[in-house]
């Protein structure tokens, strides 16, 4: 058994994950290349006694250091040494595919051709004498169709045979003609050199200023660089043209000789499908209409579809739930256990991120069918002119609309989508600006505000703030792209617009499972790290010895009430101990629980058998009918269990209100104060790190008004807090702009690959909210605004100050040096002048 | 005859030829390996739906590409 390693290469779009996932399974691994962000996937399976590891390239263009993923290219093959490069070439787009296939050649390894698409290319009567090509590069040719599942045994083939071959492999090599004696110069520079990596190749690399194979020859040869500088010079001196356009001019030339020589257009000039498609799709007035309604079927079917989805899944996160409290300890009587609120706890922080699964699943599984069929390019060709104003680019569209455009999103999978984004600038500004947008788990907490404060104004408050997070996302854009990444690379806008294809499911439903288990892996993992820390803060110190005798003396008093009372009837002797009454409030509370959830009279039948089956003692005190002295204790049972519950929560609250969680949100109120929080508020905000579900929750619990038990949280907080609309105004501003939960941040990390910007993304919000809502706030109060007033005043702000930036030039410059130039009138000497500005700064 | 026709005011549906890139650096390498080489020809397909970008057709495949960088191509008959 040997091993043989593979790099399957090629150019973005010409189908290599579909022959990636057609040549290795479903047994893939995906990771990052070391210290970027770029997915690296590996996959390994068996063929004829021999072990293959095929390692999936970032797909480029070319094969100099350009951009990331060339680098990243590169660095694999100059550090792991394949055995043989598999280069898949899209066989419909041939002559632009060679050009990478000639720069691979001339690595030195030898190569493996498969001419993917071969069935779309015979569709498009293309005639390709795959033998011929073969012979004249001097490398096997599959043919193959990796939609179709076509040529995944020629192409192992063709790899086993390749490697055995390596002894009788004899170099690639182009002639480069008049280059050819400043090739040889190099070469013989290095030709002592310790690298196994083909001395010719490096040389051509170096004459074409390729900084990773520079930095890499450095080491041994620190003038390479200063020599091929002279070599470069003497070259344009004796033939007015540089290396590079020389060299690409060269490889194209030759490409076009291959396609002359081997290839038959026979349906040239007829307008292919994609032509026909584009013709509506990029038609100047359908285009925005069909992206928009592109955008409502996606948000449609992933985030309201998805939703519905979750009524279904949610009742197994609830009975995984019930089944944790069940196993835990029982309380006994006012007595909780820790480890069952721990786990209670923990469960809750699970299962408000898991339930999130089922929408995450539909969008990735969209996301994929959108990629494959070649639309995201398309997006972008028709927003970039709006984006490019604000320094972001016509592909963040689509991590916009998923993060919460259209008033709920997730940050997360927005976050993750800004992975194809070309632009880092605009890659950066993206991922820091998704988060503004409305968070699905935002929507209850603006419900409970709106029902509270808002009642009569509720639709036009709504339109507000579904619609003020996009003018915030596009205003925090421009303010960070011209300040803080500033200086961050940015790409020039040169898009390829690839032909339409349909997707294959395989290559669909595993995108979408691949991305879902990052999220379940990574995120879940880190958010119960920290709500463990986030209970910690909550529990401790706990309440204080005279609070603790406080409720201890009502427990007290409650049980000997109950006590008095049930001694009048017969079945006193049932519960006349402390232990066989804290069982009874236990069975009794749980019995009311499941009855709440039970669904239908079956349901309700089906808990009663069940609770009957319990405990048929117990069960009569909870159903007395027509016992009268069952019914005794019922009554004062009941009475014995609000008093219970009551004291439960008045524990809790204290518990907040003392624990390090609290004495945080008390600590800022001098802070918040000015934007109208108060300590439960930063409260609730310090806990919706976790997810943000907990916000409500937390709010909901302490405003809960200990008297009534059916009082809905919206108007036990409009009596009970003692606010205004004004405060609700604040509150909804800093949620509009609060910062990302620990989820998102997590992604953020991982896109961004630095803390530092991950520690930016979560504090920067922050800062902005309080001062915002601050202001609002304090003007607001001085003004006598009204809630409605006060934020329709902030809305018409931010909505011109957004127009504004977007009529401000959005290029700024920001380079010096070079050759000072008097400045004429001439247009053409003007347009010379700008060019060489621009040439200056894309060189560095 | 010479003239200094730049790729971003070309007519929609005509073909040219490239005849020189007035870029350096980054830009000129990513043009040079999309096939923006000297000689080759180049049809203007369409404009974006708000004017910008444009999408040409070059070697038998459709690239986008914003007027501002089109306008350092130069291109001929």
């Amino acid at each position: 058994m040997t091993n043989i390693k593979v790099a399957l290469a090629g150019q973005p779009n010409c189908g290599k994950s579909t022959i990636f996932n057609m040549v290795s399974g479903i047994d893939q691994h995906i990771a990052n290349y070391p210290g970027v962000t770029v997915d690296k996937k590996t996959g390994n399976f068996k063929y004829d006694n021999h072990k293959i590891e095929m390692v999936d390239l970032p797909g480029t263009y070319s094969f100099s250091s350009y951009s990331l993923e060339e680098r990243v290219a590169k660095d694999f093959i100059i550090s792991e040494n394949p055995d043989v490069i598999v280069n898949v070439i899209d066989a419909s787009n041939i002559k632009r595919n060679l050009y990478l296939t000639f720069q691979l050649l001339e690595i030195g390894m030898p190569v493996v051709v498969v001419l993917n698409m071969m069935d779309v290319a015979q569709r498009r009567g293309i005639e390709i004498n795959s033998e011929k090509i073969s012979q004249m590069l001097g490398c096997r040719v599959i043919e193959a169709s990796g939609a179709k599942g076509i040529g995944s045994q020629e192409i192992m083939q063709a790899i086993v045979d390749t490697a055995a071959e390596t002894e009788v492999y004899e170099d690639f090599k182009i002639n480069y003609e008049e280059l050819e004696p400043h090739i040889a110069v190099i070469e013989d520079k290095i030709k002592d050199t310790i690298s196994p990596l083909n001395k010719r190749w490096m040389a051509i690399k170096v004459l074409e200023g390729d900084a990773t194979i520079i930095k890499y020859l450095k080491k041994e040869y620190f003038d390479i660089e200063e020599l091929s500088k002279i070599q470069e010079d003497k070259f344009h001196s004796l033939y007015d043209k540089d290396t590079v356009s020389f060299l690409a001019t060269f490889r194209y030339d030759s490409a076009d000789i291959i396609y002359h020589k081997a290839i038959v257009e026979k349906k040239k000039g007829i307008e292919t499908i994609t032509d026909k498609a584009d013709k509506i799709i990029l038609n100047r007035w359908l285009a925005l209409p069909i992206l928009f309604a592109i955008m409502f079927l996606i948000y449609e079917l992933a985030i309201v579809g998805g939703y519905k989805l979750t009524d279904y899944t949610w009742p197994i996160l609830a009975s995984i739930k019930n089944f944790v409290i069940d196993i835990s300890p029982a309380p006994y009587l006012t007595d909780v256990p820790m480890i069952t609120d721990f786990a209670i706890w923990m469960i809750n922080s699970a299962n408000a991120l898991v339930n999130y699964v089922p929408i995450f699943f539909i969008l990735f599984v969209l996301i994929a069918i959108m990629e494959d069929v070649g639309y995201m390019p398309r997006m972008a060709f028709i927003l970039d002119k709006i984006f490019k104003k604000f320094g972001l680019h016509g592909q963040s569209t689509l991590p916009l609309v998923l993060g919460g455009a259209m008033v709920g999103g997730c940050a997360v999978p927005g976050v993750m989508a800004t992975k194809g984004i070309a632009d880092d600038r605009a890659r950066m500004a993206t991922i820091l600006t998704v988060p503004y947008m409305n968070c699905l788990a935002k929507v209850p907490f603006y419900t409970l505000l709106l029902g509270a404060f808002f009642k009569p104004d509720m639709a036009i408050m709504m339109f507000f703030i579904s619609t003020a997070t996009i003018f915030i996302a596009l205003i925090i854009a421009k303010l960070l792209t011209s300040t803080f990444l500033r200086t961050r690379e940015t790409a020039p806008f040169v898009m390829e617009l690839p032909p339409y294809h349909l997707p294959t499911i395989k290559g669909v439903l595993l995108s979408a499972a691949q991305r879902v288990w990052i999220y379940i892996y990574k995120v879940l993992t880190i958010v119960l790290a920290v709500a463990i820390v986030l209970f910690a803060m909550l529990q401790y110190p706990g309440i204080s010895d005279e609070s603790k005798i406080k409720y201890d003396t009502q427990l007290t008093k409650a049980l000997d009430t109950f006590e008095k009372k049930a001694k009048k009837s017969k079945y006193y002797e049932e519960v006349d101990t402390k232990d066989e009454i804290a069982d009874l409030l236990n069975y009794y509370s749980g019995y009311k629980s499941k009855r709440m959830v039970a669904s239908g009279k079956d349901g309700a039948k089906a808990v009663d058998a069940k609770y009957k089956v319990i405990n048929p003692n117990y069960f009569k005190f909870i159903k007395p009918r027509k016992d009268k002295d069952a019914r005794t204790i019922n009554k004062t049972l009941r009475k014995l269990s609000k008093v219970r519950n009551r004291i439960l929560r008045n524990i809790k609250n204290e518990k907040v209100e003392n624990s390090l969680l609290g004495m945080a949100g008390k600590s800022i109120e001098p802070i918040t104060k000015y934007a109208g929080f108060d300590w439960k508020i930063n409260v609730a905000f310090l806990s919706s790190f976790a997810a943000r579900e907990s916000a409500v929750a937390t709010l909901g619990s302490l405003y809960e008004n200990n008297q009534v038990d059916s009082q809905r949280a919206e108007d036990a907080m409009a009596q009970n807090s003692g606010y205004t609309p004004l405060h609700a105004v604040a509150i909804i501003i800093f949620m509009l702009l609060t910062p990302p939960c620990i989820a998102t941040m997590i992604v953020v990390k991982m896109q961004t690959n630095s803390y530092g910007w991950m520690i930016f993304a979560t504090f920067f919000p922050v800062f902005l909210g309080v001062v915002i809502s601050g202001l609002v706030f304090t003007l607001g109060t001085s003004y006598g605004w009204s809630g409605v007033e006060a934020m329709t005043y902030f809305y018409l702000s931010i909505a011109s100050l957004a127009v504004v930036l977007g009529l401000w030039p959005s290029k700024t410059i920001n380079w010096k040096g070079g050759i000072k130039i008097p400045k004429k009138t001439d247009g053409l000497y003007k347009n010379y002048e700008k060019n060489l500005m621009k040439g200056e700064n894309q060189n560095d | 005859m010479k003239s200094n026709q730049r790729l971003d005011t070309m007519k929609k549906g005509q073909k040219y030829k490239i005849a020189k890139l007035h870029t350096k650096g980054k830009l000129m390498h990513k043009l040079l390996d999309m096939g923006f080489v000297v000689g080759s020809e180049v049809e203007v397909v369409r404009e974006a739906p708000l004017y910008d970008p444009m999408e040409l057709k070059i070697h038998n495949y459709s690239i986008s590409l914003r007027k501002s960088e089109a306008n350092l191509i130069e291109v001929e008959k």
